[in-house]
């Protein structure tokens, strides 16, 4: 379980002296299975919420709580490094986590299909290249709660089948929170969705109605 | 329940080990990796650095001054010179380049700044080793005199820097004025730490105020008391710089600690 009590995050202003409320006064439980959706207008602070639940930056203002292993927030960017090659990045992983290097090798050349590219440069990887070496990573050390930022998206057709496949079919139990303004891919992963907009949230039971309110905003 | 406490303990325990571990070999491959040369340059780049200016300073001054061998005199205030730029000089946002790494939750920004000065550390001091050596078997630097002592002084070098390194790294992620001000400012060094100049040279008085503001003068004048033995009058005074170094050490870490909470990750 995951509990948000009333988070609040502000940054300051790299220019003036005053600083952005990106998040007010946020809250809500993710249960262990439930698979959440966070919806919002770019800016609207979906990767900072992501990155807070993570733990990898705090909060300016209240608590969070977390029961289950909480993967690191999987998007294009972070987690992995950019001028070690993958096959470093795979060690990396290996070392912090504590698994063995031949297993978690193994599933990530069959689930991100990088094949020769897993010797070259993290660096020298497209965006998808990433996210998918990314990815592969966090399913591979297997955690109760993904934290996942837009990374679906960017995959091809047959990685985002096989996503699916790998977090729902093998992983139904596990809980998700996927951050994310294509209302398909929503769809097909979530069961609920946060909406935010301008600091505020507010959590929707009804998909398609909390599509409808996100697009009048 | 005091069981219970040491097997957390020990397990945090082996988390931190395997985290630093990880990001050392990190830092290794990033640095080096499997380029040209590949980890040779960890002591072969403060070598290139170091060699000509000992050449060209031996060349321009003469060969023996205050009755000390002109070559070993630079190579003691320039090799561990080397270290504290090195080290220092590397301090500067080193945590933001390694950003990506606080991903994971384990890893801390002291951690990462472990990996990345231990590192250079342990590279500068293999060059002091290395080129060391190199000027023995060139006849120019004969063994220490008191080796206890020599490396003493090569500890709180290294101590120094690392101290002095924390609250770079640490500041540097506060403000941007840190980058402009420590060039100037590790130039300035130079002139004041000792690197050219023994305290017994100094007028009395200025010596007492020098060994006072001045830590690295201390682990200069251990090395060359090492080094130079009885043919040379020292000043240093081991417990009077543990404590200032272990304060600066303490202030280092103290600003270290919320150092998060001024970082921007992407």
């Amino acid at each position: 379980m995951i509990t948000v009590t009333d988070i609040s995050k502000d940054y300051h202003s790299e220019t003036r002296r005053t600083y952005h409320r990106v998040l007010s006064n946020l809250s809500f439980v993710l249960k262990p299975g439930e698979k959440l959706a966070v919806l919002g207008s770019n800016g609207a602070g979906k990767s900072t919420l992501i990155r807070l639940v993570a733990g990898v930056e705090m909060p300016t203002i209240g608590r969070i709580e977390r029961t289950m292993s909480v993967s690191w927030p999987v998007g294009s960017a972070g987690g992995v490094g950019g001028s070690m090659t993958g096959n470093d990045n795979i060690r990396l992983i290996c070392r912090i986590y504590n698994k063995p290097f031949k297993l978690i090798r193994g599933y990530v050349d069959d689930f991100a299909e990088l094949g020769k590219y897993l010797g070259e440069p993290v660096m020298t990887y497209s965006a998808g290249m990433r996210a998918r070496l990314n990815f592969a990573l966090s399913l591979a050390v297997d955690f109760d709660c993904y934290l996942i930022d837009e990374v679906i998206a960017v995959g091809d057709h047959r990685f985002q089948r096989r996503s699916h496949e790998e977090l729902f079919e093998k992983r139904a139990d596990r809980s998700l929170i996927l951050a994310s303004h294509i209302p398909q891919i929503v769809k097909d992963y979530c069961s609920r969705a946060l909406v935010l907009h301008r600091g505020r949230g507010k959590i929707f039971d009804d998909l398609d109605l909390a599509f409808e309110i996100y697009h009048d905003l | 329940m005091i069981f219970a406490e040491i097997r957390v303990f020990g397990r945090a325990l082996a988390v931190q080990r395997r985290v630093l571990g990880a990001l050392f070999m990190r830092e290794f491959m990033t640095r080096w990796g499997r380029r040209n040369l590949g980890f040779a340059w960890l002591f072969a780049e403060p070598l290139v650095f170091a060699l000509p200016v000992i050449a060209m300073w031996s060349q321009i001054r003469a060969p023996f001054e205050h009755g000390l061998p002109m070559i070993a005199f630079v190579w003691s205030g320039y090799l561990p010179l080397l270290i504290f730029r090195h080290v220092t000089g590397q301090a500067l946002y080193t945590i933001k380049y390694s950003a990506a790494m606080l991903y994971h939750r384990q890893v801390t920004p002291l951690d990462i700044f472990i990996g990345r000065q231990g590192l250079e550390l342990i590279g500068n001091i293999a060059a002091c080793a290395l080129s060391f050596l190199l000027l023995h078997m060139l006849g120019f630097l004969d063994w220490p005199d008191d080796y206890g002592l020599f490396l003493a002084g090569f500890f709180y070098m290294s101590w120094w820097s690392i101290a002095v390194a924390l609250i770079v790294a640490a500041l540097s992620e506060r403000s941007e004025i840190v980058e402009h001000i420590w060039g100037p400012t590790s130039y300035m060094y130079m002139a004041v730490c000792g690197f050219f100049f023994m305290a017994a040279w100094l007028p009395t008085s200025l010596r007492q105020i020098a060994l006072t503001v001045d830590p690295p003068l201390h682990a200069y004048e251990m090395i060359r008391a090492g080094l130079f033995g009885s043919s040379v009058q020292t000043f240093y005074d081991i417990s009077y710089v543990s404590w200032i170094l272990a304060i600066v050490t303490l202030i280092g870490l103290w600003l270290m600690r919320d150092v998060r909470k001024h970082l921007v990750l992407e």
